[in-house]
């Protein structure tokens, strides 16, 4: 097959069209020169994850007075460094920072520095500075200037992926699939309709890879494409069951199981709500630390998947970047929660990441080293850590980086992440 | 009678479908003219208006003032649990409302004798966006589409235009209710409070609702505007609240403490201080010819194609700025293009259109609606009064051509037509309700089926149904 890389879109949508109507639908995501190629994880945690419990910067002189109600309800954080340790539900994000293959990035966030959850996931997503400014994503700009796909585990296609046509979605379903003998005849319906029978044609080949990747990783093909719960009657209404605990882990598995295959995607976004903590925040069995394990028994799950027998060792080839729209108060509220901040956490994984550290300028938490009093400053713009990620995984200059990819930001150095 | 392609575009291009092209009549403009004016009053049950809706926010703002007080006070689980399964009523309660709220716009859509009016209903509710997922608006997007854009459907867009922008969803969206001026009384008051301005209503205004983003981007077209503009704009706005204080007796009102002092200039006009200037803004804002091109524009696309022919927008901005800003005029002036009727079907159905096409065609009652009142269309990409951006939802083939979403889209069809289907015959509803529309492929599949259910999701999924 012709290198993706060397058609254009017109082109590629043609020969989708020709896939569709002969009805062969094998997708190939990488191309043929796949296996070489760097591979991209974006996980978004919505709501605004507090850097500061996950994250606890313990060796602050000032962490004490302001977080110790949290840390003696949550329990004993696990250490990193002299400074940081990781919140107890991490515990397997914790034996990949002591293997060297996580890398902690602190008090970081965006160029934005205002506190509402929708305007800051827009900078975060369009890779911009301001709310609006750009009405696409920077993951899609660098898919278009590389003609690479991606893949969103979504119904729709997320702010961070748009602007390029070559990308697939996929989530499990809560309804019955259809038959085979229905899509032969859709096909069939869709004959003289390129765009349609181009799409469905994408959905039957994402759908064929993802029961190939469940049953190469050995599982029943049906527990990676139906939503947990989905064996059970079917709900009147036809409404979507929420999104309950186990989904992410779910949703990983399968993300990396794709991955983990020669032709599988080449970026992957992941996204993952429930982050807003504005009470009782440290609970033991509340939501947050609920959360917070299923993030990290899903990036386990991810990396299982990429690291199992016939997966080529697509882990070595991996950069996994887990990043939220902005961070929370360092003083705890009235409610035992924290509120809308700036500064936050983020991690990047993967086989070649050079882990085992705190990326951190630590501004302090003591009241006045804070942001307007409050908050955790920020001192490394997000995008210099997309940018460290982007480059090299997917061949991309710093031009095209400061350009197209986050406009504007040719000042912003990026961030070297990988082990030499 | 004479059903012509013109029939069969005045039901699916401009309305949401018809089981039988009949009710169309004989002369399709018409059917199409004489639907426009003040939208149907909205069906359903269990609505709220905005400003009982803001009641109950109030009340449950007292509640939270008081559980924070006791939490200060006390550990005591005796005390704080029934506070906890009170927070839990409230937010059962929201739940209701959206329901009630997200039944009535389907509800009034499916069973509308105006569905082209209906149509231009859902464009203006997204054009002029307010969004239950940025957790602000506690159930108020129903009453928003009830009381600033339906009552306003053939009327100037200024009207609407100011019924939107003061309505207390889009206050509380947009955060108007945040701002304040730098040297308003407020502001001099409380200084330790850094009380100041929030520019997200003025922008947004702009950008969205009038002027569009284009013009602020081109510094070579005429109209264009800048950060000052924005700046001073959000000046003329501040004062303009939704509070839910416990002591305000209004859904919005004027708060003149927290009015910048002075006059402003926006556009190179210069507004007096208060809150007559407001109106003012709107009215040149509504009446500008950048306002009238971006409303064309959009309405063609929404319509048409995703690139509309540049003679029908201008066309429809002429109609426009000649009547002074009438929406029915607007409208009208699409119903009598002859683009609007040469065209093949190109646009594709967004999963609200295609959902409640699909209602139509198969004539359901209120069961289709059953908990979820979204009748599971959020499955399909789609999660109404939930936005994910004040630009609304996209209106572009692309967006809605995501692999996942058409499979998502063809199962929802299957089971719609599995429940709803029974003893329906495919064949003889593809030829009553697309009529020259239907091709002779689709013909052929939905004659060939393997069964009823079959044949009814063919019809439905076919490019013809699909698209408009």
């Amino acid at each position: 097959m012709t290198r993706m890389d060397e058609l254009n879109r017109r082109q590629w949508l043609g020969a989708m069209a020709a896939l569709a109507a002969t009805g062969t639908t094998r997708l190939s995501w990488a191309g043929s020169a796949g296996q070489q190629q760097g591979r991209v994880v974006f996980v978004i945690l919505r709501g605004g994850l507090d850097g500061l419990f996950a994250v606890p910067a313990t060796g602050d002189p000032a962490f004490a007075a302001a977080r110790d109600r949290f840390t003696e309800q949550a329990g004993a954080p696990l250490p990193l460094d002299g400074t940081f340790g990781l919140h107890p539900a991490l515990a397997q994000m914790h034996s990949l920072y002591r293997g060297g293959e996580l890398l902690v990035v602190h008090a970081t966030g965006l160029a934005y520095h205002q506190r509402s959850h929708f305007d800051a996931q827009q900078v975060l997503e369009s890779g911009g500075e301001q709310p609006g400014q750009l009405r696409d994503g920077w993951l899609g700009r660098a898919l278009a200037a590389t003609r690479r796909s991606g893949l969103a585990m979504s119904t729709a296609v997320p702010l961070v992926l748009r602007g390029w046509s070559g990308v697939d979605t996929w989530a499990p379903s809560h309804l019955p699939s259809p038959s085979d003998d229905l899509l032969a005849r859709l096909q069939r319906l869709y004959a003289d309709d390129a765009a349609l029978g181009h799409a469905l044609s994408r959905a039957k080949g994402v759908q064929a890879e993802v029961a190939a990747a469940a049953s190469a990783a050995g599982d029943d093909p049906a527990s990676l494409s139906m939503a947990p719960g989905s064996g059970a009657e079917p709900r009147p209404g036809m409404g979507p069951a929420k999104a309950g605990a186990g989904d992410f882990v779910a949703l990983c598995q399968a993300a990396g199981a794709l991955m983990a295959r020669p032709e599988g995607p080449q970026v992957v976004v992941l996204d993952v709500s429930g982050w807003d903590s504005h009470a009782d925040q440290a609970a033991p069995n509340g939501a947050l630390t609920r959360r917070l394990g299923e993030l990290d028994q899903g990036l386990a799950a991810l990396r299982a998947a990429m690291m199992a027998p016939g997966a080529e060792d697509a882990w070595q080839r991996t950069a996994v970047v887990v990043a939220t729209e902005f961070g929370r108060t360092v003083e705890i509220n009235g409610t035992r929660g924290t509120d809308h901040g700036t500064g936050g956490a983020a991690w990047v994984l993967g086989g070649r990441v050079q882990g085992g550290r705190v990326l951190a300028d630590w501004p302090g938490l003591a009241p006045a080293q804070r942001f307007e009093g409050r908050d955790l400053h920020i001192t490394l713009d997000i995008r210099s850590v997309l940018k460290g990620v982007l480059g090299p995984q997917l061949g991309l200059g710093d031009r095209v980086l400061g350009d197209q990819v986050f406009p504007g930001s040719a000042a912003l150095k990026p961030t070297p992440l990988w082990r030499a | 009678m004479n059903v012509t392609l013109e029939t069969a575009l005045a039901a699916h291009r401009f309305g949401l479908g018809e089981p039988d092209l009949a009710v169309v009549g004989p002369d399709p403009r018409r059917w199409l003219l004489e639907q426009l004016g003040p939208a149907d009053a909205p069906w359903g049950e269990g609505l709220l208006d905005s400003e009982q809706t803001l009641e109950l926010l109030k009340q449950r703002s007292r509640r939270l003032a008081q559980l924070k007080k006791m939490r200060g006070q006390t550990q005591d689980e005796a005390v704080a649990q029934p506070l906890r399964d009170e927070a839990m009523a409230y937010r059962r309660q929201q739940r209701l409302r959206l329901e009630a709220n997200l039944r009535s716009s389907l509800g009034t859509a499916t069973r509308s004798a105006r569905p082209w009016n209906e149509r231009l209903v859902m464009f203006w509710a997204n054009h002029f966006t307010v969004s239950e997922a940025s957790g602000k608006l506690h159930g108020l997007a129903g009453a928003f589409e009830r009381e600033a854009i339906r009552p306003h459907l053939g009327g100037r867009f200024k009207d609407m235009l100011r019924a939107t922008t003061l309505h207390p969803a889009m206050l509380r969206y947009l955060d108007n209710q945040r701002s304040v001026g730098p040297q308003s009384l407020a502001a001099q008051h409380q200084p330790q409070a850094r009380l100041g301005l929030n520019e997200n209503l003025a922008r947004e205004v702009l950008e969205l609702h009038t002027l569009g983003a284009e013009v602020s981007r081109d510094p070579a077209r005429p109209g264009g505007y800048t950060q000052a503009d924005v700046t001073a704009f959000a000046q003329v706005l501040t004062g303009w609240t939704s509070v839910d204080d416990p002591r305000s007796d209004s859904p919005t009102r004027f708060e003149a403490r927290r009015h910048q002092p002075g006059p402003k200039t926006v556009l190179g006009r210069v507004y007096p201080q208060g809150p007559q200037a407001l109106d003012r803004v709107l009215e040149d804002l509504a009446l500008h010819p950048a306002t009238a091109q971006h409303l064309a524009h959009k309405l063609a696309r929404h319509v048409l194609a995703d690139e509309p022919p540049p003679a029908l927008v201008a066309r429809l901005r002429q109609a426009y700025l000649d009547s002074g800003g009438d929406l029915r005029a607007l409208h009208g002036a699409l119903v009598q293009a002859p683009e609007a009727w040469a065209a093949p079907q190109r646009k594709l159905k967004t999963p609200q259109e295609h959902a409640l096409s699909c209602a139509r065609l198969l004539g359901l009652d209120v069961r289709w609606l059953t908990p979820p009142a979204d009748g599971g269309i959020g499955t399909m990409g789609q999660s109404l009064m939930r936005a994910p951006s004040p630009a609304g939802w996209p209106d572009g083939a692309d967006d809605w051509l995501a692999p996942d979403g058409v499979w998502k889209r063809i199962e929802w069809t299957q089971r719609l037509a599995a429940r709803f289907g029974d003893g329906m015959d495919a064949r003889a509803l593809a030829t009553r309700a697309l009529g020259p529309l239907l091709s002779e492929n689709t013909r052929q599949q939905v004659e060939r089926a393997a069964d009823g259910t079959q044949a009814l999701v063919l019809l439905m999924m076919s490019p013809e149904f699909q698209r408009r």
